[in-house]
């Protein structure tokens, strides 16, 4: 053994040595002290704050959308209502990490669903586009049985695929107001831009149009929120658990009668369907308004052509909606089903209007009501430099008339003598029937509670001015006036309008706001606080002069040759109203003229006025022909009487 | 003294010892720090059982089963350790050096590589990490260098030799790279230079030319263009003095994420099924380089620090060999495995609280990992085998 020099003298650490060590031993000591004073630091100092960091890394706060509020009518039977449905979701990044594997899934997923691949990657797109991957992309709303057993049944050739409980939007009566209620879909960025500060947030639904759109602060409830585990990956671990409970959305009931709208949709294709009997070819559309007059409550609205809003529940495909005419390009085919004509429809009123022509007159003394005017065939203005002949629509016709009279035959001529003299008014006095046709709420929102709302238009010596760029154009002429006098030339009014007009002639000259909504409900049956309606306010008509209206409306219904004579003559309820024939030029696919917009409104009973209704036929033709006839189907619902019409009638 | 004597001295005690061997080494065993040692091993497992509980599916105790193979392996590494006399260490110090360059050189000709490091060396059932258990050989071997020259111990020429000497591992491990095992062997050469009793002027220059060389490799060299270090290297090592500053957006990922862990723990520790930082793997490796971060978030300060407490009992223990040491090869033996512990405890806890350079150094006794543990546990043998022949020729005297 080779002799060891390490262990060849006898080793005692030397004092250098041992005071080493114990310099170490202090480093050792100094080296913990850190250690734990750090330790101390993190986890009993500041521990709270690093648990609530971990908590927010590992939890994710998932929304859960409130079930939304029914829409019921005024006897409480609902509207619209929720269904249960199962939507698919798919959560981006369970999905296979393999591209060929991925896409063959994403392929066989969209067969099953019959999803175009192209929206499911939109989907997944957006979601990496935004960095969420905790958020699911709902492939499909309201995926039918078959779908959800085979994806239970080969969940394991889907990863990341889930199913989930929704509620989706049903309408037991399809159609039935569809204008109306209106729609929701999920909100777009413009809209959050606008209501980010009230709530709403990406993903949302929100209400389209009609009652869903004006009271989805009510409908739509409070969203709940659920949490889960997800790990660095984003993965979900764990299933939901609901921190915050979605509070269900208020009902809101309507003033809509159920059975009365039925019957206002029915009378509406029953006026359209007359119309086409009698050659007019273009009745593809109308509206009827019934609306309580003494409140501005409607009862009724209808609007055609139409559409079943349960296009836009569960799953909305373009085709689908394409085929409803729910989309620009089929829309003009389909004559525009989504407008609703009741409130964003714009016609001439024509001799609807008469009644604001003849208070006019009388509140300017231009005429008193049991004097008599001629009633001719033609008309032309003295001051008239074009000498422009105006027809009456009967031309055979050469007799004096009171004003009542003259209302009940639909006289123009005698109109156009009354417009006439306005023309010749001095200008300090004004322009008195744009003045009334204002204080009627003509030109103007009417202040209904469903929208979009045209305002229409009231032709005034000041709009030519504007409007106009050449000077013969600008100029306020006799004609302007003629035709103003009987509704007609550039005058736009909307069928609410002049049922609003109707009900300020029943009631006794007060202007109600037409509203839909009769009050909110939680989801426990209390009343929930809105905003009062406008009570009803006076026009200013004098009584004397509105009496004489009302007697020219219900002579128009009652005497033999009044206007809608044989569509109410012998009606059950005394019912008094006023019929119009409207020259519009109107744009149709391949068509370009004047067609004749069937109006008739008027209200029941005359002696203590119950319901307005007003009937307008596109293109329907004569006042007579088509909307009296809708309108009175109407009456006869509301009143429920049966009735006969007592002949055919070729009228204004 | 003549040499001679000395020499035939050693020799007949040599002869005595053997005899002793087995019951000499019993009766002189360092009882407390092996029940240190016990207690650290069991605390490593209880850690194991709960970091990787998740980290299989289907097979909560994969890691933890495979560690109690690990720590069986180690347990015999470290009781034959302890009967081995050390001073055969000293006397074949050159082949063990040689073995050590060459298994450590090896890893590049048939190492695998992982997270962009290549350490290991499969051996099917096993991936070997020759750099863990070279930290034990690079001790007993530059002991050995430099208990040939005990006399001349302090001398610059030695010093120097052994820097030298030292570098060959060093600067292999450097490149795999894994710089954290680097830094260790380094700072166990120093620990032996400095219980061995070089001159403080020395350690001083040392320690300045280290730190000139920190400051110019990690600040001064990025200064001005030159990069000595790898990106991922340079920002683990400054990241955490400014953690909201740091370049590299893993490193500084991993950082947060670890002090989180350690927060969240608190007093009590969110227990396994609650420490969502390690359950749902926003902490990354949480078994091995991270495992102290896991380990306190899922029990606490009180967990944690019983943990340390143990580290300081092993340490203290095995501190108080040096001086109990029989000769000056074992005394610079125990320093060198000493401070190589302490630097890799104190490295690897810092880290993961922020207070540390971020390195792949594992924590010993609790990272999984069998190469460490094995390695580790067969240190510990070889100061119980110190002690135990410290004391024997203690009471012979």
């Amino acid at each position: 053994m080779p002799p060891s020099k390490g262990v060849a003298e006898p080793y005692r650490p030397s004092a250098r040595v041992l005071r080493r060590v114990s310099v170490l031993g202090v480093a050792m000591l100094v080296i913990f002290a850190v250690l734990l004073l750090r330790l101390w630091a993190l986890q009993v100092l500041s521990g709270t704050k690093y648990v609530n960091q971990a908590a927010a890394n590992s939890f994710r706060t998932v929304r859960v959308q409130a079930p939304r509020g029914q829409i019921l009518d005024r006897n409480g039977v609902p509207l619209v209502t929720n269904a249960p449905a199962t939507s698919i979701l798919l959560w981006p990044a369970d999905l296979p990490k393999v591209y060929t594997t991925r896409y063959a899934e994403l392929r066989a997923l969209s067969r099953l669903t019959s999803v175009p691949l192209y929206e499911i990657a939109a989907g997944i797109r957006a979601r990496r586009a935004g960095n969420d991957l905790v958020t699911p992309v709902t492939v499909r709303e309201a995926a039918g049985e078959p779908m959800i057993a085979y994806l239970y049944e080969n969940a394991a050739q889907f990863p990341g695929v889930t199913t989930w409980r929704t509620f989706i939007r049903h309408y037991p009566y399809h159609s039935l107001a569809a204008q109306v209620l209106g729609y929701v879909g999920e909100i777009s960025p413009a809209e959050l831009a606008g209501l980010a500060k009230q709530g709403y947030q990406p993903g949302d639904e929100i209400g389209q149009s009609g009652v869903e759109s004006s009271y989805d602060s009510y409908l739509r409830g409070v969203a709940g929120s659920a949490r889960m585990h997800i790990d660095a990956f984003g993965r979900p671990r764990s299933g939901l658990t609901t921190t915050t409970i979605a509070k269900p959305g208020n009902d809101v009931r309507l003033t809509i009668d159920l059975k009365l709208q039925q019957a206002a949709e029915k009378a509406l294709q029953y006026g359209i369907h007359l119309a086409q009997a009698n050659g007019k070819w273009a009745a593809r559309g109308g509206a009827i308004v019934a609306l309580d007059p003494n409140d501005g409550s409607i009862l009724a609205m209808a609007s055609a052509p139409t559409y079943d809003p349960s296009v836009y529940a569960g799953h909305v495909t373009l085709g689908e909606l394409a085929r409803a005419g729910l989309t620009p390009k089929t829309a003009p085919a389909k004559n525009i089903p989504s407008l609703n004509r009741a409130v964003s429809g714009l016609y001439p009123p024509g001799s609807t209007f008469k009644p604001v022509t003849a208070l006019a007159a009388m509140q300017e003394h231009l005429l008193s009501p049991y004097a008599y005017l001629p009633c001719t065939g033609t008309y032309s203005s003295p001051q008239d430099r074009s000498h422009r002949t105006f027809h009456n629509w009967d031309p055979n016709v050469n007799q004096a008339m009171d004003l009542p009279t003259a209302l009940a035959y639909s006289c123009d001529t005698y109109f156009y003598r009354v417009g006439n003299e306005f023309y010749n008014l001095p200008s300090d006095r004004g322009q008195p029937i744009q003045k009334l046709a204002d204080a009627f709420g003509f030109g103007q929102s009417t202040g209904v509670d469903i929208g979009p709302e045209a305002t229409g238009l009231v032709p005034t010596i000041g709009w030519r001015q504007q409007h106009f760029t050449s000077a013969v154009d600008k100029l306020w002429k006799p004609g302007d006036s003629i035709e103003l006098a009987v509704g007609q030339g550039d005058l736009l009014v909307t069928p609410l309008q002049m049922a609003r007009l109707y009900a300020a002639l029943a009631n006794g000259g007060k202007l109600v706001t037409p509203h839909v909504l009769d009050d909110v409900e939680s989801p426990n049956g209390a009343r929930v606080p809105v905003a009062a309606i406008p009570a009803p306010r006076q026009v200013g008509i004098d009584p004397a002069a509105l009496q004489a209206v009302q007697k020219g409306l219900w002579d128009a219904t009652h005497l033999s040759f009044g206007t809608s004579y044989a569509v109410f003559g012998k009606f059950p309820v005394s019912i008094a109203g006023k019929t119009g024939t409207a020259q519009k030029v109107v744009s149709l696919p391949g068509y370009l003229g004047l067609q004749n917009q069937s109006w008739w409104c008027g209200y029941g009973p005359y002696n203590s006025p119950k319901l307005v209704v007003c009937a307008l036929i596109e293109n329907g033709g004569y006042g007579g022909d088509a909307a009296a006839p809708a309108a009175a189907k109407v009456f006869a619902a509301y009143f429920h009487v049966a009735f006969h019409i007592l002949g055919p009638i070729h009228s204004d | 003294m003549l040499e001679y004597a000395g020499s035939q001295h050693a020799g007949r005690r040599t002869d005595r010892e053997e005899g002793l061997a087995i019951v000499g080494v019993l009766r002189s065993l360092d009882w407390v720090l092996l029940a240190g040692i016990a207690g650290l091993v069991a605390v490593g497992l209880w850690a194991v059982s709960g970091v990787t509980r998740f980290a299989v599916v289907g097979n909560p105790s994969y890691y933890l089963d495979r560690q109690m193979v690990y720590v069986a392996v180690g347990g015999a590494a470290l009781v034959v350790g302890t009967f081995i006399d050390p001073d055969i260490y000293r006397r074949y110090w050159k082949p063990i050096f040689g073995a050590t360059v060459l298994l450590i050189a090896f890893v590049f000709v048939v190492g695998h590589a992982a997270r962009g490091s290549t350490r290991w060396i499969s051996l099917g059932f096993f991936t070997f990490q020759p750099s863990e258990f070279g930290k034990l050989a690079f001790v007993l071997a530059l002991a050995g260098f430099l208990a040939d020259r005990t006399r001349d111990v302090g001398a610059l020429g030695t010093t120097m030799r052994v820097l030298g000497l030292g570098a060959i591992p060093v600067l292999l491990v450097f490149a795999q790279p894994d710089l954290g095992t680097a830094l260790v062997y380094l700072a166990a050469l120093v620990a032996m230079l400095f219980v061995g009793g070089a001159p403080w002027r020395q350690l001083v220059a040392l320690g300045s030319i280290a730190l000139l060389l920190a400051v110019g490799v990690l600040w001064a060299g990025p200064a001005v263009g030159v990069n000595f270090l790898k990106g991922y290297q340079q920002s683990r090592l400054t990241c955490f003095v400014h953690p909201s500053h740091c370049s590299s957006a893993d490193t500084r990922y991993n950082l947060e994420q670890s002090i989180v862990a350690v927060g969240a723990g608190q007093v009590r520790g969110r227990g396994v099924n609650n420490a969502t930082q390690t359950r749902l793997q926003f902490l990354p490796e949480h078994g091995t380089d991270f495992v102290f971060a896991s380990y306190s978030e899922q029990r606490g300060f009180i967990g944690a620090s019983l943990l340390l407490a143990l580290y300081l009992l092993v340490l203290w223990r095995a501190l108080r060999i040096v001086s109990i040491a029989r000769d000056f090869y074992s005394a610079i033996v125990a320093g060198g495995i000493v401070v190589a512990l302490l630097f890799q405890i104190f490295v690897n806890v810092g880290m993961t609280m922020g207070i540390a350079p971020i390195t792949g150094i594992p924590l010993p006794f609790v990272s999984v990992g069998g190469s460490s543990m094995i390695a580790n546990l067969a240190a510990m043998g070889v100061l119980l085998a110190i002690y135990a022949r410290g004391r024997a020729s203690r009471r012979r005297r």
